[in-house]
């Protein structure tokens, strides 16, 4: 756990000029079995000091790996010569943003270290598991992945405070050969908030887990190619959820709506069906603790919701406190950084749309033709709202009932079109606590969603 | 570098006095100097400093590693005794490896004094050259960087390298907006060593300014035909870097679900494709000089006028599946040019694309490969018509590099790579 050396140096911070003095470290462990063979055991520690000032209408930020009061001293001093620096070839037109009432805030629990043995001996288990329950496979990969973080935030002019973000996943991959001979591919995952006792204690969720995934293998390998087009679909939780991100979520970041989004002129219009409610969560999502729970961002503001579109409206952006100045609202506590020299930028915490009335067999009962979007691996977005996804695994819906697997696809559209003919919306959220969103630095989120009906144009041969 | 002497030497000390261990240890410090423009306007200086020991430890077969950023004797007691520790937890597997040692070794590269004042200059200038002749690209970010690293690759072998090499970096990301409408995102990156020219100059920032501009107002297809695509060079190496990694990767041939299994010597792409790794070409300014197992990195041809002439395996893999190991890790990615003008491959084009990028999944390993074409035209009859959105393409990989029609004379070199544009048919385009 970091030690606080950093409370103490306030007095060091320039007077009247806004400044955040961050402690972090970040601690990562890599576990990879790749048909019985330990191919990659890793583990990292990255930590660090860093510091940001806010002078004339110019950040300097510095950091250093060294982590001590002496390191303290000179980050911030270098961060006031940056933006002093900085200040000679620009022009001001600086206003401060507005001072946070200050407290301290902590996480519920910090990260606890554990020996690489349990990984390796985790992974090996669930390895011959797969081995010896599923002997038809070309290939099976077991991957256990840590990636932790911890902060101290000390600052001029807001909160203050000591949080840690313990996450932990186990991935397994399974590989089988295809009706026409090439191989086909399905993956999932166990994983969330906490560590290996927390996500992995209990072996038959994982193996109920191994045995579903190879249940669509097989149906997989026996799969067709969608047919290309505009279509009627359900997409699984995993899929809005990722639709919530990264199809509407990046695009009503304060940054990005500076940037020209499509959001910017559609504030406060209908962009979607009424049945689509979307928020970014901070701690607390629908009465539980959220799969990512932020408390204090790396401003030092309290993390609150940020309410994105209420009933299809679009009702608000994601701020950091200079955004909100400009647009004269509340700072919501999304500024975060990713490692301890990377400076803060507007981020989503636990993004999901908000669960409906129907029934997921209903759903899937009301469609004559189409298809049930079950698992993406990734997904982009774009200023426009144009998105897309691929598609691992799904299947053909017909006459109301599920039909022949599909082959990897891609769907696409415009969001704000596409979330327009949302039609019915499942009554259960499904959250997906260990996602990695990549604008400009990696950062950890979460996302969710129940099941939703629409249409959306899906990619074929 | 007398700190990093100091704490590799300490290292390999350490490592060396546990029996019956062999490994690595690379040290080495990070500057960065980074400018940030928003909205033409200067907004953030970063100065970092970082540091790190990463090391490498095979003890009785067993592999272990780890990387601390910090450079304290105990830091390095610290990561060596935890990759122990994992090695301990880990299978034995006697393909595990390092290379021969090499003896001595010491490289310098790029620019190892900046030039601050003149690289703020410059950005300031780009940002004004741009607001200037492109009235409707809107600049969202732009950064500019100088990196400079130090460090110092000592292994149980008798290896030991002293490497230098810093560099300057442009990253632009503008839309196109006219006031009404807006593009998507755009961008252009560039890794470079001088400061002489106008960063305009640099990589292909004129060329995708130009193309986002004229992005404004696209088309929707209505139809869905197989056409040729002309992929960019920036698209070429996004699908190259998915050919290589489903067809050419460590993890493919290890489990040997790669379509390209045991095919070296075969001809696998079109007669038209060279593919290096050249990490030595003039043209990529940071070489990588060792593996990461330890061996001196020589340039590599992947795929040789359409044969396939090497994995890209680590010693490990190289070990575990008997093929040769890659001569390097670099993917400074050089594509041969071709004996076709640009200008002339689309005059070519009857009914397709030209795409900037692909906005799609990392394929599975029988490569099949759909997605939306991003910053893309349509092309007919010879003739660029218009933008397109809502425009998927579908086609397997291993398929359209074997049906490369021409290859452009022209390359696109940011540092990094160095590309041509490549024109490929039969790939299916389907509209809204």
């Amino acid at each position: 756990m970091l030690e606080d050396i950093l409370s103490g140096k306030k007095s060091l911070f320039e007077t009247g000029v806004q400044t955040v003095l961050r402690g972090q470290e970040n601690r990562n462990r890599m576990v990879v079995i790749l048909n019985g063979n330990l191919v990659t055991n890793s583990r990292s520690e990255n930590s660090g000091i860093s510091a940001r000032v806010y002078k004339n209408g110019i950040y300097g930020f510095a950091s250093t790996a060294e982590y001590s009061e002496e390191a303290a001293a000179k980050v911030i001093e270098a961060a006031t010569n940056n933006a002093r620096y900085l200040g000679k070839y620009a022009a001001s037109d600086y206003t401060q943003y507005d001072a946070i009432a200050n407290s301290y805030l902590t996480s519920p629990r910090m990260i606890i270290d554990i020996e690489q043995k349990r990984f390796v001996d985790l992974c090996k288990e669930v390895d011959a598991y797969i081995a010896k329950t599923y002997p038809d496979l070309l290939s099976r990969r077991v991957v256990y992945r840590e990636d932790s973080m911890e902060k101290i935030i000390v600052t001029s002019d807001a909160s203050d405070g000591h949080v840690a973000y313990p996450r932990c996943m186990l991935f397994f991959t399974l590989t089988k050969e295809g009706k026409d001979g090439n191989p086909v591919e399905v993956g999932d995952f166990v994983g969330g908030f906490g560590n290996i006792d927390d996500q992995c204690k209990d072996m038959n969720v994982i193996y109920d887990k191994i045995a579903e995934i190879y249940k669509q293998l097989q149906d997989k390998a026996e799969g067709v190619y969608a047919e290309a087009g505009v279509k009627t679909v359900i997409l699984h939780p995993d899929v809005a959820g990722m639709i919530a991100h990264e199809a509407i979520g990046h695009t009503v970041e304060a940054d990005l709506v500076d940037g020209g989004s499509v959001a910017g002129p559609n504030f406060g219009k209908e962009v979607a069906s009424s049945l689509v409610s979307i928020v970014d969560f901070a701690h607390t999502a629908l009465g539980e603790t959220a799969p990512l729970p932020v408390y204090i961002d790396d401003e030092g503001v309290p993390a609150k919701d940020a309410v994105l579109l209420e009933n299809g409206i679009l009702k608000g952006y994601m701020h950091d406190r200079e955004s909100a100045k400009r647009y004269g609202v509340e700072p919501t506590g999304n500024a975060r950084g990713y490692s301890f020299n990377d400076e803060p930028l507007i981020r989503m915490r636990n993004t999901a749309v908000l669960p409906g009335k129907d029934k997921l067999e209903d759903m899937i009962a009301s469609i004559d033709d189409g298809y049930y979007l079950i698992a993406t691996g990734n997904g982009q977005a774009d200023l426009t709202g144009e998105f897309m996804f691929g598609i691992n695994m799904g299947y053909e819906i017909k006459n109301g009932k599920l039909g022949k697997a599909i082959l990897d696809t891609t769907v696409s559209g415009v969001a704000f079109d596409m979330l327009k003919t949302v039609d019915m919306v499942s009554d259960t959220v499904k959250w997906m606590g260990v996602g990695t969103c990549g604008k400009k630095q990696a950062m950890a989120v979460s996302m969710g969603g129940p099941a939703i009906k629409c249409k959306i144009n899906i990619g074929g041969r | 570098m007398g700190n990093l002497h100091e704490i590799s030497d300490i290292a390999i000390e350490y490592l060396k006095s546990k029996d019956g261990i062999k490994g690595d240890i690379h040290v080495y410090e990070c500057e960065t100097h980074e400018i940030t423009m928003k909205d033409g306007k200067f907004t953030l200086f970063r100065t970092m400093f970082d540091e790190n020991i990463r090391t490498k430890v095979i003890k009785d077969h067993k592999k272990g590693t780890g990387s601390i950023n910090k450079f304290t004797k105990e830091a390095v007691i610290k990561v060596i005794d935890d990759a122990i520790t994992s090695a301990d937890a880990g299978e034995a597997d006697v393909c595990f490896d390092i290379a021969p040692g090499f003896g001595e070794e010491t490289y310098e590269m790029g620019v190892l004094e900046p030039d601050i004042d003149k690289l703020i200059e410059r950005t300031k200038e780009l940002a004004e050259t741009i607001t200037k002749r492109f009235k409707k690209i809107k600049l969202m970010e732009l950064y500019t960087k100088y990196i400079r690293s130090t460090g110092v690759y000592i292994n149980t072998n008798g290896s030991k390298e002293e490497k230098s090499c810093g560099y300057y970096q442009v990253v632009v990301e503008f839309a196109g907006n006219d006031g009404e409408n807006s593009t998507g995102i755009a961008g252009s990156y560039a890794v470079f060593d001088s400061l002489d020219k106008e960063l305009i100059e640099v990589g292909n920032i004129e060329k995708d300014l130009i193309n986002t501009e004229n992005s404004l107002n696209p088309i929707t297809l209505k139809d869905k035909f197989d056409g040729d695509i002309i992929l960019t060079p920036d698209c070429a190496v996004q699908l190259l870097s998915f050919l290589l990694s489903v067809g050419v990767g460590e993890r493919n041939i290890i489990d040997k679900t790669s379509v390209w299994y045991d095919k070296i010597g075969q001809q696998v792409a079109s007669p038209l494709l060279t593919l290096g790794a050249n990490t030595w070409d003039d043209r990529i300014i940071d070489h990588e000089t060792h593996t990461d197992d330890g061996f001196k990195s020589e340039d590599s041809t992947i795929i040789g006028k359409g044969v396939l002439k090497s994995y890209l395996l680590s010693l490990y893999g190289a070990n575990k599946t008997g093929f040769e190991r890659a001569l390097n890790t670099s993917m400074a990615a050089v594509v041969e040019p071709g004996d076709t003008a640009y200008d002339d491959m689309i005059k070519s084009v009857k009914k397709g694309l030209i795409v900037g990028a692909v906005s799609c999944g990392i394929p599975s390993s029988n490569g099949e490969i759909s997605g939306v074409a991003k910053n893309s035209f349509y092309v007919e009859n010879g003739e660029v018509k218009s933008a397109v959105i809502e425009t998927m393409i579908s086609a397997n990989l291993f398929d359209m590099f074997k049906n490369i029609k021409a290859i452009s004379k022209e390359q696109l070199c940011n540092g990094t790579m160095v590309m041509p544009a490549i024109q490929i048919s039969g790939v299916t385009i389907s509209g809204k």
